[in-house]
């Protein structure tokens, strides 16, 4: 059962993902800013990472890019409202794995997961 | 064909002064104390005006007009305050139907014609007008038709709001020029170079807004479930400080985010009371009834506001291939210019007037409604217009999966 990270600003958003992701996933930390997110990760060393963009003290894209110069075979989806293609570039750049834009249903979340975590 | 910031404002004062000299003029007919609220120029779809009227009757006197400037105009009443207006004329009018309507048609031609003489006044010319036309409508009806633009939909409006002081009773003005005269004007009077905004250029970010409020309603029934469509969604200019008054003083529950980029500003989630209610129980996967606000709405409301904010601009930031970031929402509860007065106190440290970008949205049930505000600095609304590729305006999408292979 992989280990996943969530980390989203609105505690909304954080169960609604929970709830979505707890029957095949271990969750192993909620944190909901991009500097916990990091420090959770260092931490915990999850498989994955649900990664929102706008946050506040640090964002998503920031944090993965931290996460993913620490360590490259990490795993990031970010998991946020922003449709921009420069933002999605911005979130290539930084290494994301994939993007999935709220709102969004479970189908969709975990066909994004297993593109990027193959069970 | 570019119109400039100078003369927007100009032509805003001079619809603002013509109410102002329409309401003195009842003023001294009636003895009724009112004044004039909010002028402001709309740029809109033309099936969207007076939209805002929907549900009410209305009395009015309408003209045409022709000379420079082409178009219809209309003084509308609700029906009751009319009989009282016609009362306060004639005591003993309001029982005379025919003695009260030719009331209202007299009132009416001395506030119009006040209204009017500013313009010519201001052009140098003669703007003539048709005898008044006594209307009785409901809503919408009670304006004439919006006049045609082309192969446009938009037409610009201008709108004067009179409050009448002591009474919760409104009254209004709305002009209706015809386009190209208005335009034509516009551009003649174009005084600086500098911070000229390409009117055509206006109607394609009402377009890209337009599409953007139907991102968000989608969104919205995407959480909810609900059926949502997107209303109205027009672009307004107005001096800064009446643009609190614009919201009006019921209490909304909501969000507000400032976005950064080009254009910065601040964009507003409202939905009333009630409305907030039902679209954040709807959201929620446990079952819920309350007649009150709880902090689990209010979670709800935070996260659809942020959902609804990217919808929005989402589409102006591929348009115009750029990014548009935006803080974290803040959840907000309180009377609507309470809401805005503080933005439009930041944004007008830079700027004396104002586009203001409004939407609305609602189901067809009336579960709920929403309204979005966006308040963007003009400077840099300016500037990303100048860099708007017309071309471009329907990429208001991003591909994923094209980015992500």
């Amino acid at each position: 059962m992989p280990d996943v990270l969530i980390a989203d600003d609105s505690e909304f958003m954080r169960n609604l993902l929970r709830e979505i992701l707890e029957e095949d996933h271990e969750i192993v930390g909620e944190v909901e800013n991009g500097v916990e997110a990091v420090e959770v990760f260092k931490e915990e060393g999850p498989d994955l990472v649900m990664m929102d963009i706008v946050m506040p003290i640090r964002d998503g894209i920031e944090a993965t890019d931290e996460i993913k110069s620490s360590n490259p075979d990490a795993n990031v989806i970010m998991c946020t409202s922003v449709g921009q293609e420069e933002k999605m570039k911005e979130a290539v750049k930084a290494g994301a794995d994939g993007y999935i834009t709220k709102p969004f249903q479970k189908p969709s979340v975990m066909e994004a997961i297993e593109d990027v975590v193959p069970s | 064909m570019n119109v400039d910031i100078q003369s927007l404002g100009t032509f805003n004062q001079l619809a603002h002064e013509g109410a102002e000299q329409a309401t003195q003029s009842m003023g001294q007919m009636t003895g009724i104390d009112a004044v004039v609220d909010v002028t402001k120029i709309t740029l809109l779809d033309r099936a969207d005006v007076g939209e805002e009227l929907a549900g009410r009757d209305f009395v009015g006197v309408q003209f045409s007009f022709d000379g420079v400037l082409e178009g219809d105009t209309v003084l509308a009443f609700d029906v009751d305050s009319a009989g009282t207006i016609t009362e306060e004329m004639m005591p003993g009018s309001s029982d005379d139907e025919a003695m009260a309507r030719s009331g209202i048609e007299e009132i009416g031609n001395i506030m119009m014609s006040g209204f009017i003489d500013g313009w010519a006044d201001y052009v140098g010319a003669t703007i003539d007008h048709s005898p008044p036309e006594y209307i009785e409508e409901s809503g919408g009806d009670v304006l004439p038709d919006a006049p045609e633009n082309g192969d446009h939909q938009q037409v610009f409006v201008f709108k004067s709001e009179i409050e009448w002081i002591d009474e919760s009773v409104n009254f209004y003005i709305y002009m209706l020029p015809e386009y190209d005269s208005l335009t034509e004007m516009m551009v003649e009077h174009v005084d600086t170079d500098g911070d000229a905004i390409p009117i055509d250029k206006l109607q394609t970010f009402n377009e890209m807004t337009t599409s953007g409020t139907q991102k968000a309603a989608d969104n919205v029934e995407m959480m909810t479930g609900i059926p949502t469509e997107s209303e109205v969604t027009q672009i307004s200019f107005a001096p800064i400080e009446d643009v609190p008054k614009q919201i009006g003083t019921d209490t909304f529950v909501g969000t507000v985010v400032e976005f950064t980029g080009t254009p910065s500003g601040y964009l507003m989630v409202l939905f009333d009371e009630v409305s907030a209610i039902n679209v954040a129980e709807a959201m929620m996967p446990i079952e819920m009834d309350s007649d009150e606000l709880t902090d689990q709405h209010k979670a709800a409301i935070e996260e659809l506001g942020n959902i609804m904010t990217s919808g929005f601009v989402d589409g102006w930031a591929n348009v115009l291939q750029t990014s548009v970031e935006h803080t974290p929402p803040r959840v907000v509860h309180d009377m609507g210019r309470a809401i805005m007065d503080p933005l439009a106190a930041q944004v007008g440290q830079y700027q004396e007037h104002a586009f203001i970008i409004d939407s609305q949205m609602q189901t067809d049930d009336i579960e709920f409604q929403a309204e979005i505000h966006a308040l963007p600095n003009e400077k840099e609304l300016r500037a990303a217009l100048n860099d708007l590729d017309v071309e471009r305006a329907t990429e208001t999408g991003a591909d994923v999966e094209q980015i992500f292979k």
